[in-house]
């Protein structure tokens, strides 16, 4: 059963000893409730850009922090658990394109075949010209891009999340860098001056 | 293959994530992304990516979206963590159970293969005996003509192995039936 399943009236109906639960969590709540804060938005937003579903990404964000509360962490550094949950969230968007069939596998390389739920396909309305190009690229494309350029990780701490040598995400990214720019040239995506921000929405 | 690299690249992204890049503190690394051919490309791809991730902040905003709070998946994560101990203490419980099926299911041939000889004699000793006479014959069942006497007139004229063996095919029936049953529970 996914962590999204469960429902309000089984949590209210659920009489667990608060202490019980930490017990099997390597965080308490407080200390739970502040990481959140600082890492659910950012996770999602890559969760969704990578999988191009919003509702995906609701799932994965909860069942990722599942997995992380579960996981026994080798450090309290805050970047080395932000990393940590993205890689979690990282390894569970891998876990869901592996299980698509092989020819849905295709389609997810180039999302505007794929069957859209009510508010990806508002989103894909309203897509900017970067959202349609990431859309165009590979997933590990989208992963790269997204971790270096929105996150601002480093070589190092994308090599982390990702789990390729950091050398190996220096090549692949420059790769992907060049991918982007030759998509966001292509005639119908707006290329946009450096330093002008008319077209943004 | 030698790479276009600029070590400041990460600097050039940082000051665009914190807000230097457009304020006056952010002149000089505006002006080296300007004569560097890789800080312009990783400025204006960096620049993309700001934008994404600020519709990406406003897609949470709208009505119908929006994370749950951290108290729920709180709450949740550890509901989750307590079905996930019930099921590993319920385990060992489970795996006895299917083992129990599993050998009763191998003990019916078993046992047939061990006692066979004995089986073999005894269904010639029961083929031997005369067919059960017709019911109709009998004085009490002739003049009923309901729907037992029509029931008993079609059991009737076989031999006691032939109602043995519709015994066993029935009881063979019942039992994979009551498997298929146990396999779909679990």
């Amino acid at each position: 059963m996914s962590i999204r399943e469960i429902t309000v009236a089984e949590l209210e109906g659920s009489k667990i000893g608060a202490e019980a639960a930490e017990q099997a969590f390597h965080m308490d709540e407080q200390t739970f409730r502040v990481f959140y804060e600082d890492t659910a938005r950012p996770l999602w937003s890559y969760l969704c850009r990578i999988l191009g579903s919003a509702t995906l990404a609701d799932d994965l964000v909860q069942e990722s922090y599942y997995r992380f509360l579960r996981a026994d962490l080798k450090s309290d550094d805050a970047t080395y658990q932000k990393a940590y949950l993205f890689r979690i969230g990282t390894n569970l968007a891998r876990d869901h394109w592996r299980r698509l069939p092989r020819r849905e596998q295709g389609e997810a390389a180039n999302p505007e075949q794929v069957p859209a739920d009510d508010r990806t396909a508002e989103r894909l309305q309203q897509q900017s010209d970067l959202g349609r190009a990431l859309e165009r690229l590979k997933p590990q494309e989208r992963q790269l891009l997204w971790l270096a350029y929105a996150e601002g990780a480093s070589h190092k701490e994308i090599a982390e999340v990702v789990g390729l040598r950091a050398g190996s995400v220096r090549l692949l990214l420059f790769r992907a860098r060049q991918k982007m720019l030759k998509l966001l040239r292509r005639p119908g995506l707006a290329l946009k001056t450096q330093g002008d921000t008319s077209h943004r929405s | 293959m030698k790479l276009p690299h600029c070590e400041r690249e990460q600097e050039v992204v940082d000051s665009l994530r914190s807000g230097r890049w457009a304020s006056a503190w952010g002149e000089e690394i505006r002006q080296h992304a300007a004569a560097c051919a890789v800080c312009a490309e990783v400025a204006f791809v960096a620049q993309e990516f700001q934008v994404e991730d600020e519709l990406a902040r406003a897609e949470l905003q709208q009505p119908g979206a929006g994370l749950p709070s951290a108290g729920l998946v709180w709450w949740k994560a550890q509901l989750q963590a307590r079905r996930a101990a019930e099921q590993r203490a319920a385990a060992p419980i489970v795996l006895v159970e299917r083992a129990a099926y599993a050998l009763g299911v191998l003990a019916v041939p078993g046992l047939g293969v061990w006692q066979w000889p004995r089986i073999a004699g005894w269904l010639q000793r029961v083929a031997s005996l005369a067919p059960i006479p017709r019911f109709a014959a009998m004085p009490e069942y002739s003049s009923s003509g309901g729907w037992l006497h029509q029931l008993a007139q079609a059991g009737t004229g076989q031999t006691p192995s032939f109602l043995l063996a519709a015994s066993a095919a029935a009881f063979l029936t019942v039992m994979v039936f009551a498997a298929y049953v146990v396999w779909r529970e679990d």
